[in-house]
Order: structure tokens, then sequence, then C-alpha cells
């Protein structure tokens, strides 16, 4: 019996993948779960089980094609006991999950948590009974918009036909690019001294997302230093200890949970401007992401609910996480749902710098290289270790008193570990 | 001197409609109105020759009695007294004329009785007052289209040529009537008079009766009126009017058709001289430009009905008098003119919305057209009224119903499904889905929804 495995659908918005490389030939037996092929997503690169024990007839696509959701990929000729000539391993996203992740049976297999990641990230935009006409659901479903994003224009806000045209329409306008930059690439330059090289799927994404926050948050940024002094000497207490676990202790945790104590206090900078409702989405749950530089471009994986962790918790989950990451080894439901992020460039180096908010959130903080510095205290001058903190915040919805507050709140935490401990 | 949030210059179902919605949504009202309450539709049009429909159905129904099983009836006694009619649709009209000055009090709208004058977009003037508005709707409907035909002049004046008002106001039934056109007007007319005995010739110019209505709904009629005896001459050009006839050109050759009385019926066209001295966008026909929110091309001015020449219908004044009421209050609001129903009510009566089979595939639609018998409908049999059929257009992508069309008794009231369905954007997996009553002409409906999908049931 042959069986035509399709190309499943791997989460939200994702529609496409590059085929990177083939991990069987043609005429293999392989096994169930065996991998079949390894496929570039615009957030992973992943490899793709076989749902199905059988001999590999055809391999449908080359190296480099691109692939799109439920494109027949692999026939596997299985051993069947099955009646019918032809399996479609696919079946239709049924009305309910519209706009949703479909439900393919192969593709909770592949990358299992990708439903999971969505299940248990609240959204809003679920509790609301959309108004809708039957055919304005069904076209948004062929278009794949999600219907209960769009504004209807009928009698009480009934979603239109014609205001789902719409919403495709400017969905498929191109991003807006700086135009400065699109002129300068007339000029010719020698061929000799230049090289064109296409950017990757990931490069890509990194790409439209900056522009897309660049272009629709007005950015500010607010900095300070803090002489964080008291919690080197806390961490430096047990950081001996906990590495004898295996654990490797760095600021970013403590970070972490003082920044979780200000979202608290500042809900703003946990939540998202809906600028079609002309409302504020606040968010209850806090999902850190930390920026992460890897080979292929930046990632940002995701702390799920921090605020429930341990200092020791999240350090253990952090360093799992990044190192996956670095290895292109996460999952993509661990790569979004962030609600606030962290970009810890100090790291590497550097002082203060001014970090993208990672849309649609609206704040990120920037964490410096700690530095011996002399500061005045008590007026005397002493040697303390001082963290630079910046924090870019969406200024239509945080104004600049709060960006203070909330650096304020980060200073006396971090300035003082026993306090950060009582507190969170 | 009180000054008024809308002005509305003419209390039709255009004008009267958007002054109670207006005065609903808060709006301080004045209504100008020359004659009475109602305009064309209660007093001279839908209301009153729906009653004198009523009488000729019964009329046709008591001559028939004998195959319902009723013996005992002498059809050679019976006969309609026309001025007894015109008694009980007097009475009706003003029953409903009334209803309306009962509304205009509750809802505190201030009538003016009187000929009205806009002086500009915030002022009229009646009877020597003058009223001030913020803002202005123009409700005076269209009167009727005279085309200068040589000799039509002279007939109306002699009382001989008569419009529809005038049909209402004879003396007694024509025996010889002659109608000039081929519209909804005119079958219903001919429907009303050839059953109360006058002999009936439509004269109408272009290729058949009832250019504006669906093509086999409308040859379907056109052959049951030539089998009831009605007189049709289709492609005709019209040379004169004269106290001899009307001369006209049939088949190449010159005839002249003789009447008693001689009803025209070519359209309507709005007199806009009471709005002469607004500089108003006027469009290539004569009527008032708008757009689908009623907005004329003056900020604060709209015009509703028959004048800005989009539909001469009722309903569709009504309509548009809730969309400029709503607009100027604030509420966004504008019509969709593509769900608009047409109905004709003839024995059996025609009712339509949405594309035609042409038109759907003039505008690109890959159509299914699903077409059910009344014949094969159990209540249309019980009720000894078989002739007639629905037809169904979707479009074969998601099965979006584009058009209904039917023709039946009672169509005109079974057509609001159609719109309901068409305004909620409806295919025609909902209306198979729906369960229709049984047993019940509607059931047509679902059996061409089915037809469109599959096949219907019952065939």
């Amino acid at each position: 019996m042959k069986f035509e495995f399709r190309f499943p659908d791997i989460g939200e918005g994702i529609r496409e993948g590059t085929l990177v490389k083939w991990l069987v030939n043609l005429g293999d037996t392989v096994e169930e779960g065996q991998s079949l092929a390894e496929v570039e997503t615009d957030k992973v690169t992943t490899e793709i089980p076989s749902p199905r024990t059988g001999r590999v007839l055809e391999l449908k696509f080359e190296e480099g094609d691109t692939i799109e959701v439920e494109d027949v990929f692999v026939v596997i000729e299985t051993e069947g006991e099955g009646e019918e000539p032809v399996e479609v391993e696919n079946q239709p996203v049924d009305e309910g999950s519209a706009g949703v992740v479909g439900e393919v049976v192969a593709s909770s297999e592949v990358i299992p948590s990708s439903n999971e990641g969505l299940d248990t990230t609240p959204r809003v935009s679920h509790k609301k009974k959309v108004l809708a006409t039957p055919v304005a659901r069904k076209l948004a479903k062929d278009l794949g918009i999600d219907i209960t994003s769009i504004v209807g224009t009928g009698p009480n806000g009934r979603v239109m036909k014609e205001d789902i045209l719409k919403a495709k329409e400017e969905l498929s306008k191109p991003v807006a690019k700086p135009k400065a930059l699109v002129e300068k690439l007339d000029i010719q330059y020698p061929k000799e001294a230049i090289e064109r090289i296409p950017l990757s799927r990931i490069r890509k994404t990194i790409a439209e997302q900056m522009v897309k926050s660049r272009f629709t948050i007005p950015h500010t940024t607010a900095m300070d230093e803090i002489d964080i002094s008291k919690l080197v000497e806390f961490r430096n207490r047990y950081k001996d200890d906990l590495r004898e676990e295996g654990i490797s202790l760095s600021y970013l945790p403590f970070i972490i949970k003082a920044v979780i104590k200000a979202l608290k206090e500042f809900p703003e900078f946990n939540s998202t401007y809906d600028e079609e409702n002309d409302e504020l989405v606040l968010k209850y749950f806090y999902h850190i992401g930390i920026a992460t530089d890897t080979e292929r471009g930046l990632m940002v994986p995701v702390l799920r609910d921090a605020d429930k962790k341990s200092i020791v918790d999240l350090a253990k989950e952090i360093e799992d996480l990044t190192t996956r990451a670095k290895e292109n080894k996460a999952e993509l439901h661990e790569l979004k749902g962030s609600t606030f992020s962290i970009t810890n460039y100090g790291s590497i180096g550097g002082h203060f710098g001014i970090p993208i908010i990672n849309y649609p959130e609206s704040a990120i903080l920037g964490v410096g290289r700690i530095v011996k510095k002399p500061i005045v205290k008590d007026d005397q001058i002493v040697i303390a270790y001082v963290l630079p903190l910046s924090l870019s915040y969406d200024h239509r919805i945080i104004d600049g008193a709060s960006g203070a507050r909330f650096l304020n709140l980060l200073k006396e935490l971090l300035s003082n570990p026993d306090m950060l401990l009582l507190r969170s | 001197m009180t000054k008024y949030d809308v002005l509305i210059l003419g209390g039709g179902p255009g004008g009267y409609v958007a002054a109670i919605k207006a005065a609903q949504l808060g709006a301080k009202v004045a209504v100008v109105e020359k004659e009475r309450l109602g305009g064309v539709c209660l007093n001279w049009g839908c209301i009153p020759t729906k009653t004198l429909l009523k009488t000729a159905k019964l009329y046709k129904d008591i001559q028939r009695a004998e195959s319902f099983g009723i013996v005992g009836i002498d059809k050679s006694s019976i006969k309609v007294d026309w001025q007894l009619l015109l008694k009980r649709k007097d009475k009706i009209v003003n029953q409903l004329v009334n209803g309306i000055y009962m509304l205009f009090k509750k809802n505190k709208i201030d009538l003016y009785e009187g000929k009205g004058t806009i002086l500009n977009k915030n002022q009229i003037e009646v009877n020597g007052q003058i009223l001030t508005g913020k803002n202005l709707i123009i409700a005076i409907g269209a009167g009727d289209s005279s085309p200068p035909i040589p000799g039509l002049d002279d007939l109306v004046k002699s009382g001989k040529t008569i419009n529809s008002k005038g049909a209402l106001q004879l003396e007694e039934i024509p025996k010889d009537l002659v109608i000039v056109g081929g519209g909804v007007i005119a079958v219903e007319f001919a429907t009303l008079f050839k059953t109360l005995g006058s002999n009936i010739t439509i004269i109408q110019r272009s290729g058949r009766i009832l250019s504006g209505m669906e093509s086999e709904m409308a040859a379907t009629l056109e052959k049951h009126l030539k089998r009831e005896g009605i007189n049709i001459l289709t492609s005709t050009k019209l040379i004169s009017f004269s106290h001899q006839g009307v001369k006209i050109e049939h088949k190449g050759e010159e005839k002249l058709i003789k009447g008693d009385k001689y009803l025209v019926s070519l359209g309507v066209k709005p007199d806009l001289s009471q709005v002469k001295n607004l500089d108003l966008e006027i469009d290539e026909k004569g009527f008032i430009k708008t757009n689908n929110k009623m907005e004329t091309s003056i900020k604060g001015v709209y015009a509703i009905g028959d004048l800005n020449g989009k539909y001469a219908l009722a309903h569709v004044a009504s309509a548009e008098g809730i969309v400029a009421a709503e607009n100027i209050m604030g509420v966004e609001s504008t019509l969709n003119y593509n769900i608009v129903p047409q109905c004709v009510y003839t024995f059996p009566e025609l009712a339509s919305v949405g594309l035609t089979e042409e038109v759907a595939k003039e505008r690109g639609h890959d159509i299914t057209v699903s077409k059910f018998p009344l014949a094969a409908n159990g209540k249309a049999l019980a009720e000894g009224e078989s002739l007639g059929f629905i037809k169904l257009i979707s479009d074969n992508q998601y099965g979006e119903i584009l058009g209904v069309h039917i023709m039946a008794p009672h169509a005109t009231d079974m057509i609001a499904e159609a719109v309901a369905a068409m305004q909620l954007e409806g295919t025609v997996y909902d209306l198979a889905k729906a369960i229709h009553p049984h047993p019940t002409l509607s059931e047509i409906v679902s059996e061409a929804a089915h037809g469109a999908i599959d096949k219907p049931i019952h065939i």
C-alpha cells in the first residue's frame, strides 16, 4: 500500500520550509520515527520523522527546495492491511481550530510540543466568539487568516467576506523598508570586490521582525548603572558549591527575578499594545525570552512561567535552553511566546546598548558587562562592581516616568540581594 | 425659533422612516410634506394597488370555486363593484396614513404641511416660514417620466391618458385599456383590470415585458398573461398619441391601437425645482447623485428614495432613510445595493434578489443554477397554484448565494428568506441545512439549495 506523507503543519504561521538534507535514499527501508529529512523553517532546523514503516518509493523534492505545508513530500510503500490503494495522512482542519494549528497526526510527532506551547499560552483572542458570515469564515480559513484578529464592518461588527479580502490585501503588502537603504543598493560595486549571499530563512525572519518592531513601536531607552557589589559577594558565596552539583550560577537568574518583581509592579511592561482595538493587553504570566547568540543568528529561547521558578532552577534552565539553541536543538515552541525579553550582550562585552523590543512585547532589558569601577559612596571614592542596564520600551503606552521607576526598582532589588530574595 | 438637527423635505416611505429613525436616535426633526404623509407608496402606489389586486384575486378564485368543490355560485351574477372596492382601499390607506401621523406625534417630530422650498443647505421655506436645521434630507420622490412623443401631452390633459394615480381614480372599470410600458406597474394593472373584465393591450418598446426582472420568470409570465387573454405587443416604436389611439410601429407595420383609456407608465423622473437653490451634483439621467451613505455632493445634505435614481422602490427608500438618519446621528452606516429585493404582484407573484444567471456570469462567477418547479410542491397543489418555480444562483467556490428568483403565489413574502440569507453571506449549504416547515411553499427554497449541492429530494 502506498502512503503519501504530506509536509506537516508545524506551527502557527509557518507555511513552508527549506529542505536542507535528505537523510534517507530511494529504496531504503525506514522505520516509523526514523528521520527522513532535515528541514529548516524560519525558526528552527528540524528533522522530520517517518510516520510509517516501509520502503521509500519517492522523494518528491531536491535539497534546497522550498516545501509548503501539505505538499506530498515522501511516498512510502508500507506493508499494509488497508483497503484503500492510497492512504493520505492529512485531515482537513476542523472549524473549531480555524486559524490555529491544524492538527496533523504526523506533525504531533515531529514537533510534539508546538500545540502544547499554544495551549499553555493564554490567548485573549480565543475567548471571544467571532461574529462572521459563513463565507467569511471559509475564506479566512482558506487564506490562512486568523478571523479573530479581524474587525468586522458588518452589522454589530460581523466579519464579512469583504473584511477578509481587505485583511488579505493588507497582509500581502510588502513590509516597508527604509528608502535610503533600497537606494544605496543601486550603487554598482565592482563585482570582484563584493560577494552576494542570499539570506537564510532565519536571517530573513530576524530582519522582518526587527523592521516590524522598529517601524511600529516608538522606542525609547532608559539607562542606569547599579552597584551590585553585595550581589557579587552573595553569588561568590554559593557559586562553587553549586558548581559541584553541575550548576553554573550566573547573574542572569538574579536579574530575571528582579525583572519579574518589577513586571508585577508595573504590568504595562509585560503587555502588548493592540492597535486594532485600541486596547492594552496586560499579561499575567511571565515568559522571559533570553536573546541568544547562535551561529545561525539571533534566537530567543523562552523561560516559561519564570516567576514560578527558583533562582537555581532558572540557572539550570537558562543553561539548558541556550545551549540547545546554540546547537540548533531547541524545539519550535521553546523559541516563541515570550512576554518580556532580556538581551545579555554584556556576556560578550559592552556597556550600554539600545535594544530593539521583541515585537509585540512592550519592553526589553539590555544587560551590559559588569565591571569594577570607582564610585562615590558616603562621600568616599570606593571600588564597586557596576552593572549597566538599558531598558527599551514602547513609548506609546509607557511614559518616561514609568521607565525610570521600573529601573529604580531593579536598582533597589539588585543592589541589595537580601531584599531581592525577601521580596520575590 | 427652533433649530432642528434634521430637516426632511418629503414625507413618503423614505422621508417619514428617516424622520422616525433620526428621532429615535435623539434628533430634533422637522418634516415638510406638501400632501399627505406616506407618499406615493401609501396613497397611490404599493398599498392601494395591493388592495385592489386582493379583490381581483378573490374574484378570480370565486369564479373557479367549483374546482375547489364549492357549488351554488351563480357566476353570471357575481361582479366587482368598483366604487365599493375603492372605498375599501381608501379605508385601508387612511388607517395606515393616520398611523404615521400617530408615529410622528409619538416621536415628537414636527410636521409642516405645505410645499417646501430649499433655500440653502440649512434652510427650508414653507408657508412663508423658514425652518433651520443642521442636516438636510431630500426625499421628494419622482414623478412620471413623459418622453417627448407627439400628442402625449394633449391626451394627458384631456383625461383620456392616465398614470397609475389616475387609474385609482377611474369612475368605472374601463372596457378597453391600453397600457403603454411593460414594467412592473404595467403588468400589475394589466393583471388587475384583466381580472376585473377589461380588454388589455400592453405596448412595450423593448423585446420583452419586465426588462429588469429575471428573463425566464418574465418570459413565463408573459406567456401566462397572453394565455389569460392579454394582448402584449413587444419591440414596438411609439409614433404618436391622438384621440383616435396610439400609433405604433410593430413588426414593420404601422398600427393604431384604440382604447377607452390609455395608462402610460414609462418610468420615473424627479422634479428638482424644489431643490434648485442647491448646487447638487446631478447624474446624466437627471437624478441626484449619492453614495452608499446617502451623501450628496454637499456635506450635510442627503438624498434618499426615487430621486437618487438607484431603485424606485418604497423599501429601498425606507432603507436609505435609515442609513441617512444613522449617518447624520454618527452611526456609520451604508447600504448594500447588491441585495435589493424586487417584487411583482401578478398572479402568480414574481420576486427576485441578487444576481441573475447572465449577470453572475458576466461578473466572472463560476456558478450553479438550481431550479425547482412549484408543481412538485405539495402546498402549491393543495392551493391550486402550481405555476411557477424557484431559481437559485450560487457561486461554486463556497456555495455563496448570489441570487434567488421566485415565481409563485406569495413569492414576495418568500423572497425575504433569501434576502436574509444573502445579507449574512449565506451559502446553499446553510439554506439546505435550515429546516423548512412542511407543508409550505417555502420548501422550494431548501429543495433548490439541495439541488445546488447535489440533487433536490422531491424530484
